[in-house]
């Protein structure tokens, strides 16, 4: 079997020029998780490490300014998931639909898909 | 000699005997009209899934007034849908539909549309996607999803877009709002639609029409041969010399004859052809799907059950699709006083699991499933009937088109056979157009005409398609294509590359609005020590502080930063992917040795 065999250069160039879709579900899910998973990650790291009379995790738990009643203890751990995967996934989302967006507006005769 | 007496055969030999020519009719089974017949049983009438008299051809339209005269009623047409024990107009009426949703379902159904319209899918190549993108997903699972899935038997997600696309054309919430303000009256629009409130339909049933032929013929002197199922087609190279029928006592007749109408599959017209034609035309008409139509009708001891013609079902704990209600058709199809008959419609598969259960095991599931939806209490249940409708539908699946461009070119070469009809010429046609291809294949016969009958109803649109845009979708007319992706579209997929500008932009837009949004926050909250920590970032973004200047200077700075590490990363996969796909086209020209192996044995 030879390239030519299976296609022909009109579809390999029409192969090699295809551009990328994000999709925004899938992207949001993946940012969900990895906000999600690495706050939860950072915090529990923390927590399992803190010494005795010692302030744990003084500078991550300044992340309170945004996300109230987080802290760095283990339900702060959960409440993080929490808010990570929150923010994880808007950030996703919002990456892919402006990505989509230029797409279209730079390659209009390209099809959805 | 003309094989079938449906519509299509039984039209073709009218106006042949009519204009002087004696035509044979073979049909196999016992009954004339194919699939618009209707079955008697104990008296009571029966369709097929009922059928419509409804016609844009004049041709068609004066060929049946001249048959029946007034022997037609002009119906009233109700149509509802069933959902979650609610009846929704259909054509779908917005106003209606929402009134019938009730407050929270239709609030529901307005977020989904609201999401649709602001986030909807990128994708569009199935039709879930398709229609959900348009009406939002809740009224797509609503409207679209449970009954389309019953009727072709694969989930919507399987149906290709281009289907949905097809046959919901202009339709949009918009335009059905406005057209419940603007009044089209008197349009032509308007009169196709009252055409579709109403319809012509003949007093016994399609039947009726099918069993008058039949007699015209036979008083003319050209019974139709009933029982007699055409096995062999004899050919003599590119032509037809004579048709082998099996009659019911197992005797074979040879019949010859000059011209040849075909109305019978065309799967089971090429199987039928000695000596064969060539291999590639038998695969191509071996490839050719149906799919196929049950009914369980149903005497129930009640009359008025409900005042529809029919009703969808569009519940998923029931597998029942449809179901008729014949004295809404026509009054005459009862015999009794009192009584209705119904017919519960499902879609089916010949030789799977409903079409081969036994009769009685249907007539207790349709008694069951009309009580489930508690349209028929099964008590009042009388009598059952089951009546099986092998190729309803010719399918249109991924491959037809190319099998049927090969048939076609091979039938239009047999120079004396004319293939009409509906599986004559595997084209979903109504009776009307399955008509006119017989009438013109007579016409040609008669050497008044050089119709091209494969270009019936090819370009046309349906008007009832055309009519009803503005309210509602049918789903029902055309059928629907498998999502099938060509190679290239999968390599398409695989290789493609990442827009740099695109993924620097949307990486600009969230690096820079969250640096924006994490420096406005402290801002507003103030305090002593407020951003002490934020504000180191100015070691790498100049200029920046927790303030709010710094917040816009942040807002910049971050999105430049983040076009740039946008960029970059696409220019980077895209510099992998290439590599990858260069070598995997060397490795094309160059297969390594364990590729060139055949391994079938
Ligand atoms: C559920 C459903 C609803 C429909 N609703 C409507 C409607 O509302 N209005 C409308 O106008 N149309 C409707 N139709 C379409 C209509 O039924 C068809 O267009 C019409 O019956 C096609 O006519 P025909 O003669 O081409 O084929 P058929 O009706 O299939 O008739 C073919 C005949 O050929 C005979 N035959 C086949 N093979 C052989 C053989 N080897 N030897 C001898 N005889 C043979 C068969 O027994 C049959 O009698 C509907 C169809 C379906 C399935």
């Amino acid at each position: 079997m030879s390239a030519d065999d299976s296609f022909t250069n009109k579809e390999w160039q029409v192969i090699g020029r295809a551009i990328a879709r994000l999709r925004a579900s899938v992207m949001a899910v993946v940012f969900a998780m990895l906000g999600g998973g690495v706050l939860f990650l950072a915090t529990a790291v923390l927590v399992v490490n803190a010494t005795e009379g010692m302030p744990v995790g003084p500078t991550l738990s300044l992340l309170n300014n945004y996300f109230p009643g987080y802290s760095v203890t283990w339900p702060g751990a959960f409440i993080g998931l929490v808010y990570g995967a929150i923010v994880g996934g808007a950030a996703g989302y919002l990456l892919s639909y402006v990505y989509n967006l230029v797409v279209e507006t730079r390659h209009p005769h390209m099809k959805k898909g | 000699m003309i094989v079938g007496g449906g519509p299509a055969g039984l039209t073709a030999a009218w106006d042949l005997a009519r204009a002087g020519v004696a035509p044979i009719v073979l049909e196999k089974d016992s009954y004339v009209g194919g699939i618009s017949r209707t079955v008697q049983y104990k008296g009571y009438r029966f369709d097929i899934g009922g059928h419509r008299f409804f016609t844009k051809v004049d041709q068609v339209n004066d060929w049946w007034m001249d048959v029946l005269k007034d022997e037609f009623l002009l119906r009233p047409r109700l149509s509802r849908i069933f959902y979650n024990d609610v009846f929704f107009d259909y054509p779908l009426k917005p106003v209606s539909a929402l009134r019938s949703l009730g407050i929270i379902e239709a609030g529901l159904v307005g977020m989904s549309y609201l999401k649709a319209q602001l986030f909807p899918h990128p994708e569009e190549a199935n039709l879930e996607q398709w229609v959900s993108n348009r009406f939002g997903y809740r009224l797509y699972s609503i409207f679209f999803k449970t009954y389309t899935e019953k009727v072709w038997g694969m989930k919507c997600t399987e149906i290709g877009a281009d289907w949905a696309a097809q046959r919901i054309k202009n339709l949009d919430l918009k335009a059905a709002v406005k057209s419940m303000f603007i009044s089209n009256r008197g349009s032509k629009k308007q009169q196709i639609t009252t055409l579709i409130e109403q319809f012509h339909y003949p007093k016994f049933g399609p039947g009726q029409m099918w069993e008058k032929v039949r007699d015209l013929l036979g008083e003319s002197g050209h019974p139709v041969q009933m029982g007699h199922d055409a096995q062999v087609i004899h050919m003599d190279g590119r032509r037809v010399v004579a048709v082998t029928a099996v009659d019911r006592d197992g005797n074979r007749v040879r019949h010859e004859g000059e011209h040849f109408i075909s109305t019978m599959p065309i799967r089971e017209l090429i199987q039928a052809m000695d000596p064969p034609p060539p291999p590639e035309v038998l695969a191509a008409a071996n490839s050719l799907r149906y799919r196929d139509f049950l009914t369980v009708g149903l005497v129930v001891n009640k009359d008025k059950l409900f005042p529809d013609n029919w009703i969808y079902i569009h519940s998923d704990k029931v597998k029942v699709g449809r179901i008729q209600n014949f004295g809404n058709w026509s009054p005459f199809m009862i015999p009794e006083e009192g009584r209705s008959c119904i017919g519960l419609e499902y879609f089916v598969q010949e030789g799977d699991e409903l079409w081969s259960a036994k009769d009685e095991d249907l007539i207790e599931l349709g008694k069951k499933e009309t009580d489930t939806l508690g349209l028929i209490n099964a008590a009042d249940v009388v009598d059952g009937v089951v009546i099986r409708q092998p190729k309803a539908y010719p399918v249109y699946d991924g491959v037809y088109k190319d099998s049927l461009a090969t048939l076609k070119e091979y039938l239009q070469s047999v120079g004396n056979l004319h293939c009409v009809g509906r599986n004559g010429l595997h084209r979903y046609n109504n009776q009307d157009h399955s008509m006119l291809t017989a009438m013109y294949a007579a016409e040609n016969i008669l050497g008044k005409a050089k119709h091209d009958v494969w270009e019936v109803n090819l370009e046309e649109e349906y008007h009832e398609e055309k009519a009803t845009d503005a309210k509602g979708a049918t789903g029902e007319r055309l059928v629907p294509q498998r999502v099938t992706l060509s190679p290239v579209q999968v390599l398409e997929d695989a290789f493609a590359k990442y827009d740099p500008v695109a993924l620097g932009a949307a990486m600009a837009v969230v690096f820079g609005l969250g640096l924006f949004l994490a420096t406005a926050i402290l801002v507003v909250k103030g305090g002593p020590h407020m951003g002490t920590h934020l504000s180191l970032l100015n070691n790498y973004i100049p200029g920046y502080s927790v303030t709010w200047p710094g917040a816009f200077v942040g807002l910049i700075l971050g999105a430049v930063g983040g076009f740039l590490n946008g960029w970059t990363m696409a220019v980077a996969i895209n510099a992998v992917v290439t590599i990858h796909l260069s070598r995997l086209l060397k490795r094309l020209d160059n297969p390594a040795p364990y590729e060139t192996m055949d391994l079938e044995v």
